[in-house]
């Protein structure tokens, strides 16, 4: 029911925006949508099941590129295009995924940033399928029933709409006992696999269910800019995409959503500061983390219900000690 | 029900069993007891899963269980309420009940019965339903990681150092609830420091030194057994 509440607050925010604001601020909107929707996605793996994911945005280019290829080398419709984009991204996370997930915590984030780095050097050297650092160009947009999407505020709509049903999804997930299991693997992965959990399967899991996401993103990036190139899909972007969740709010679809509207205004707001943005950026985030370890959503709740954790394992660390 | 026989279980170099045989049959409650780095808890992970076996075996009904995941074990019906409780401190008592459920609950299926269980041996964890495992106390963690094994609908219990950390009338209580477990006809093997607490509510025993077994027989014969008395309980 509350996650319903949260949706239409979404739908009617976005649409009342959709008709008041510029041009320009409708272009931004539809930049924050599409990160909203790679951030609920990661909110998957990192929110969720506790995997540090420093490469989302190469799960978001790759679904961007299979769909501009299919477009505008086999003249594929965008939408038949999307279906093996995002299934095709989902796959190469769950391959990927069993080897990558045996690591963890700093060993996770350092190999998901390889995988990242080595998706930009694919993405620029393989120049006949992605035509190199000058990217795809011309990338047919979205129609509906005969509509295009072409401009910002209809894109806009349509983009409000994949979120709403995207977060709706995330929610019904995130209370299911796949859910539930996500986290219990996040809080403790012996005791999950004590309780009969198949933390391997919960983790390859939620990485995929976040690669699916992020596809979804690259589409909707994709048929919005018609144009993409590697540096679209760099890991400064799964930077953002973490920093975003945890400015937010890990661990809820709110968090994640507020976190990708603010990060992508913020710069905007903040141009004149000029170059010494990324130090306010930065001095932001710390402040964030040591005062708001649980982002805005988190000082939101603090004052309507419990108070927030502490260092969630503290207590358990402290009985490790006496172990045999 | 369960068997373990000749069991070797190393840390690298440190090998922290060597050659252990023990036997746990169906209905009774067998205590373990042994002082800190006797390789009681070491045992029990290595029943539940959690660690590799160099040498000898365990079974479980009579089938060998040395090839099964853990959670292939939950699933065969060994739960475990491990060392330092380990709940899950972000998840709400009653999602960390649920939670232990999903070895033989199918999607959507219901569990009704067994939660209601568990809230009748523990009312403390009724109350709590709502709360944060974090914000438990000690004893209630202690009842919450017994409850969440029994969620699992176990055939065999395996319970590690359940006293541990617990004021002595806690502790007391904890065992209480233990002993009206047995009294329910689950099988269980518990670990236990406090052996005052462990053979009160044992039908046998087995001591444990520096990854040996060194006495084994029945509760009350291990309780007047001269070499306990001095090294356990104090006497």
């Amino acid at each position: 029911m509350r996650s319903l509440l949260g949706v239409a607050a979404l739908l009617i925010v976005g649409l009342a925006l959709s008709l008041i604001v510029s041009e320009y601020t409708l272009r931004l909107l539809n930049l924050a949508v599409v990160a909203a929707v790679a951030v609920v996605g990661l909110n998957f793996a990192f929110g969720y099941a506790g995997l540090i994911s420093l490469g989302h945005a190469a799960f978001v280019g790759l679904g961007a590129y299979v769909l501009a290829i299919l477009t505008t080398k086999l003249g594929w419709s965008p939408w038949l295009a999307a279906v093996p984009a995002v299934i095709g991204t989902g796959l190469a996370a769950a391959v990927l995924g069993y080897p990558l997930l045996r690591l963890k915590g700093h060993y996770l984030a350092l190999a998901t940033l390889g995988l990242n780095v080595s998706f930009g050097i694919v993405a620029t050297n393989w120049i006949d399928l992605t035509g190199g650092t000058n990217g795809i160009a011309n990338i047919p947009g979205l129609t509906i029933a005969g509509h295009e999407l072409s401009g910002e505020r209809p894109f806009l709509w349509f983009g409000l709409a994949v979120l709403a049903a995207l977060a709706l999804i995330a929610a019904v997930i995130h209370r299911s006992r796949y859910g539930r299991a996500m986290m219990a693997v996040r809080d403790d992965e012996t005791a999950a696999a004590m309780t009969g959990i198949n933390v391997t399967r919960m983790r390859v899991a939620a990485f995929t269910l976040s690669a699916l996401y992020a596809a979804v993103a690259g589409c909707l990036f994709a048929t919005h800019i018609h144009f993409i190139s590697p540096d679209d899909f760099s890991y400064a972007h799964s930077i953002t995409h973490l920093a975003m969740l945890i400015v937010g709010g890990e661990a809820t679809i709110a968090g994640a959503i507020l976190g990708a509207v603010l990060l992508t205004f913020l710069p905007e707001w903040l141009r004149v500061l000029g170059d010494a943005y990324l130090a306010f950026f930065g001095l932001m985030t710390l402040a964030i983390l040591i005062f708001l370890p649980t982002g805005i959503v988190g000082l939101a709740t603090r004052w309507v219900r419990r108070p927030a954790p502490p260092q969630a394992d503290a207590a358990i660390g402290a009985e490790e000690a006496s172990r045999p | 029900m369960l068997g373990c026989s000749d069991l070797t279980v190393a840390y690298g170099d440190i090998v922290a069993l060597h050659g252990v045989t023990l036997q746990v049959r169906a209905g009774e409650t067998v205590a373990l007891i042994g002082a800190n780095g006797a390789g009681k808890t070491t045992l029990l992970q290595t029943i539940s899963g959690l660690n590799k076996v160099r040498g000898g075996h365990i079974s479980f009904d009579g089938s060998p269980l040395d090839s099964l995941s853990c959670e292939r074990r939950v699933r065969l019906g060994i739960a475990h309420a491990p060392e330092g409780r380990r709940i899950f401190p972000g998840l709400t008592v009653e999602e960390n009940l649920v939670l232990a459920t999903s070895p033989w609950r199918p999607p959507g299926g219901r569990y009704g019965d067994e939660i209601a269980q568990v809230f009748e041996l523990f009312p403390r964890l009724k109350e709590r339903r709502r709360q944060l495992g974090w914000s438990l106390s000690g004893g209630e963690q202690q009842m919450l990681a017994i409850g969440r094994a029994l969620m699992a609908r176990p055939r065999l219990l395996l319970l590690d150092e359940p006293s541990l950390g617990l004021a002595p009338r806690l502790a007391e209580e904890v065992y209480e609830r233990v002993g009206r477990i047995r009294r329910s006809g689950l099988t269980i093997l518990v670990v236990e420091q406090n052996t005052v607490l462990a053979l009160a509510v044992a039908d046998r025993g087995y001591v444990l030194e520096t990854g040996r077994v060194v006495l084994e027989g029945a509760a009350a014969e291990l309780k007047r057994d001269p070499r306990v008395r001095e090294a356990y309980l104090g006497r």
